[in-house]
């Protein structure tokens, strides 16, 4: 029971330093930080809330596990950028269909995270 | 040419008078025998012009050649294979060249004088804490990226992708490339900490690390924009705005191309392939 405990208790400074920024995550830890984060956006997304910033309130009471799962699974200065990433990136796919919608002319940029082949 | 005419004019007026079809004929397979071709004067005569001159299309050995010939005229399948040929090499050629004088001048616009200098003499420390200059680069082609280790999101992507450009690459020319990881947050990213990091990504990479001014330096040198935000307190978290090309550099540690997100991995191993097979110069390989 000890070692489980001192497992645990390892396993819960890593990720609290993770959160804090003291240590560089690792490619799993950015896995499940980025996993976290995209079940938090689709959940925004679900109830029509753009910026989670702005619309906490909202975000937090629509979305409170997906929140909680996130802000546990990244470090706080990512929570912040993702944040703010999702509403500049919002922004800009309405910008660009907007513009396609005038008739533009789409170039090949790629913003979103899927990784391309 | 006027030489076998002026006998076979002087015969002519001989026989003209009793046979003048037949004499024509004959006239016209000896002065085909003589390599001339043309119409004599003498068969253009008045009396001859009622006998039109038929006789001068057969010049083919059987009759099967002759229907063949004009049922088809001047085209045959061998003269348009090799017609199709000629222009699917001549257009493939000239496609290539124009690739290549495309690549030429991308790789030469940072070349000569007058151009923005991008990339330059630096002095850093790799992973393993060994001492790390541009003259470590010369001699092989090298792929420079900016990023640090508590990148969110776009630096752990483009290093995946580099790692797949880099076996990409060193399948077909093995020991010719450098993959170079540059840290923008030296303050955070010390070279232990740049060895747990890059080893996730791929066993090649070369990360570099120095000092706050060494780095400034070499970011400035690659016209590298970033930005580690200002009052900072120890132990406290933050992000570090930075570019993210890849910059690709020549032998000689000229610059050649910027790589960017718009590439797939496979696009910008090509790129790169297509620049080393025009080098001319020196390679070091291995």
């Amino acid at each position: 029971m000890g070692l489980l405990g001192f497992f645990s208790t390892e396993e819960e400074k890593r990720a609290a330093d993770v959160r804090k920024g003291v240590v560089a995550p690792t490619r799993a830890e950015r896995q499940k930080c980025w996993e976290a984060r995209d079940g938090f956006f689709a959940c925004l997304d679900a109830n029509n809330i753009v910026d989670p910033i702005k619309e906490d309130k909202a975000a937090a009471k629509a979305c409170r596990q997906e929140s909680a799962k996130f802000e546990e699974n990244c470090a706080e200065k990512w929570v912040v950028y993702f944040k703010q990433w999702r509403v500049q990136d919002i922004q800009k796919k309405r910008r660009l269909a907007e513009l396609e919608a005038q008739g533009g002319i789409k170039m090949d940029v790629n913003t979103d995270f899927t990784a391309r082949k | 040419m006027l030489q076998p005419i002026a006998p076979m004019r002087a015969l002519l007026r001989i026989t003209l008078p009793r046979a003048p079809a037949q004499q024509c004929q004959r006239l016209l397979s000896t002065a085909r025998n003589t390599h001339t071709r043309r119409p004599t004067p003498g068969c253009l005569s008045p009396v001859q012009s009622r006998q039109p001159l038929v006789q001068r299309r057969f010049k083919f050995k059987t009759v099967e050649e002759a229907k063949s010939r004009y049922r088809s005229g001047p085209f045959s399948w061998k003269a348009g294979g090799l017609f199709v040929l000629t222009g699917a090499g001549l257009l493939w050629y000239f496609e290539q060249e124009k690739e290549r004088m495309h690549r030429k001048r991308i790789a030469e616009a940072s070349k000569g004088v007058g151009r923005p200098k991008v990339g330059g003499s630096f002095d850093l420390i790799t992973q393993d804490g060994k001492p790390f200059t541009d003259n470590d680069l010369k001699g092989r082609y090298s792929l420079v990226y900016f990023g640090f280790t508590h990148c969110p999101d776009i630096c752990p992507e483009e290093l995946d992708k580099m790692a797949r450009m880099f076996d990409i690459v060193q399948a077909e020319r093995p020991g010719v490339l450098v993959p170079v990881f540059v840290t923008c947050d030296p303050a955070r990213d010390d070279p232990a900490i740049l060895k747990e990091y890059l080893s996730e990504f791929h066993p090649g990479f070369i990360g570099l690390t120095g000092t706050y001014d060494q780095i400034k330096a070499m970011c400035k040198a690659y016209r590298v924009y970033f930005s580690t935000p200002t009052e900072v307190k120890p132990g406290q978290d933050y992000l570090v705005d930075h570019s993210i090309y890849f910059y690709l550099m020549d032998p000689e540690g000229d610059f050649v191309e910027a790589l960017g997100r718009q590439h797939s991995p496979d696009q910008a191993a090509k790129i790169i392939l297509d620049h080393m097979k025009d080098w001319k110069g020196q390679l070091k390989t291995a």
